[in-house]
């Protein structure tokens, strides 16, 4: 029997609520809003209530899948990022480089997302960049 | 009390104790179990409160046979109580560590986040409720004002599902408030007062009145005031106080004998 309260925050937009993590014999029962956090005082909106589901989600992606034959088949992350590199480089030399656009997430890191907006506008050379938070 | 756990995890009376500990600078709730008995140490009470029972009613749907010591309130024994009538919790499986509450004539000091709840602005006082009333207070108003003061704080629901989803004694695996045909589902603002009015009779005889949906409403809408009301008729018609006995049956309020007659359904 394990049982373990884990504090993280919401990753859902850029309010920031604190969450704590219920999780019992390794897997996450439930969300609860942090009493004590100084931004949500023990509050949550829908999303943040429903944190765990897309942790738990049999529809979550696990691996890279790479199209092949038009089937989605499981490949390693270097292969994945062999074939990504490759396209975008080719899309990049035939239409130019404003032919690309990147959308980035919320439910990353600041400095992950500060990473994929340089990746945007300095190894592709576009400043067609944009994040789902940015409602 | 902290011997008195670190000895029951020792000896094997519970397997599992639920209290809290400042994890971070923030009081948590945490699991004490033999494998980290040093950390008993570390136990904390205070004003701070989380579902308890609620996590032990996890606990013991993962592990039913798990022994489950828990800190426990005035209220949290009254979660209690409606768990065991609903067989959610074995009362056989729970230890409890009683703790300061309300504050009352015998006990002086009183631990409880609810103790100084959050003063209601002017412009809620004017055309809604207050959170701080009681139910005597509210028929003052008259059925018509009073109405219309419950579809303002109602209108403000986001539907987040907060109070229900942090309800102690919120256990069914199917909602009502999931249902296609009671409440809309993508409808927002949900339709009211149906969508409330829905949970409050669900609340009837089951609401132990700890204030936690409160607690966790962004939108502040008075709803231990309503659930108070809910189960003030259940008190005056069926007489069932909930929450004070855990041997009373929620399907015998009106009695152990059925005094009507069956009939057969009416097929419209």
């Amino acid at each position: 029997m394990e049982c373990k309260f884990v504090p993280s925050v919401c990753s859902y937009c850029g309010t920031g609520c604190g969450v704590l993590f219920e999780v019992i014999n390794g897997k996450i029962k439930k969300t609860l809003p942090m009493k004590s956090h100084p931004v949500n005082q023990g509050k949550l909106c829908i999303k943040g209530w429903n944190l765990h589901e897309h942790v738990n989600s049999f529809m979550r992606l696990k691996s890279p899948l790479v199209r092949e034959n038009g089937r989605l088949q499981k490949a390693t992350w270097n292969e994945a990022i062999q074939i990504t590199a490759e396209k975008l480089k080719k899309i990049s030399d035939t239409y130019g480089p404003d032919s690309i656009g990147v959308l980035v997430s919320a439910k990353m890191t600041n400095e992950e997302n500060y990473l994929a907006q340089k990746f945007t506008r300095a190894v592709i050379g576009t400043n067609n960049v944009d994040h789902c938070a940015r409602l | 009390m902290k011997s008195k756990i670190k000895l029951w995890l020792e000896d094997g009376t519970i397997d599992i104790f639920i209290g809290y500990k400042t994890v971070k600078g923030h009081p948590l709730p945490h699991c004490f179990t033999l494998s980290n008995l040093e950390e008993i140490d570390e136990l904390i009470v205070g004003p701070f409160r989380y579902p308890l029972e609620g996590i032990a009613t996890d606990i013991a749907s993962e592990q039913p046979n798990a022994k489950i010591g828990i800190l426990v309130r005035d209220c949290n024994t009254r979660a209690l109580n409606v768990l065991y009538i609903w067989n959610q919790l074995d009362r056989n499986n729970i230890k409890t560590v009683t703790v300061n509450c309300c504050p009352s004539p015998l006990k002086q000091h009183g631990d409880c986040s609810y103790l100084e709840p959050e003063k209601a602005g002017n412009y809620k006082k004017q055309v809604g409720l207050d959170s701080n009333m009681d139910t005597a207070s509210l028929e003052a108003f008259g059925q018509e004002e009073l109405l219309g003061r419950w579809m303002y704080e109602f209108q403000k629901c986001i539907k987040c599902y907060g109070c229900r989803n942090i309800c102690p004694v919120c256990f069914c695996k199917e909602c009502s408030l999931e249902h296609p045909d009671l409440v809309e589902p993508g409808k927002l603002p949900p339709d009211v007062p149906i969508f409330h009015l829905v949970r409050a009779v669900h609340m009837a005889g089951r609401c132990i009145d700890c204030g936690l949906c409160e607690d966790a409403c962004p939108m502040d809408i008075p709803l231990r005031l309503l659930y108070r009301k809910v189960n003030e008729i259940v008190l005056d018609v069926f007489d069932y106080d909930t929450g004070t006995n855990p041997d009373q049956s929620p399907f015998s309020v009106l009695g152990d004998e059925v005094t009507l007659e069956p009939k057969p359904l009416e097929v419209a």
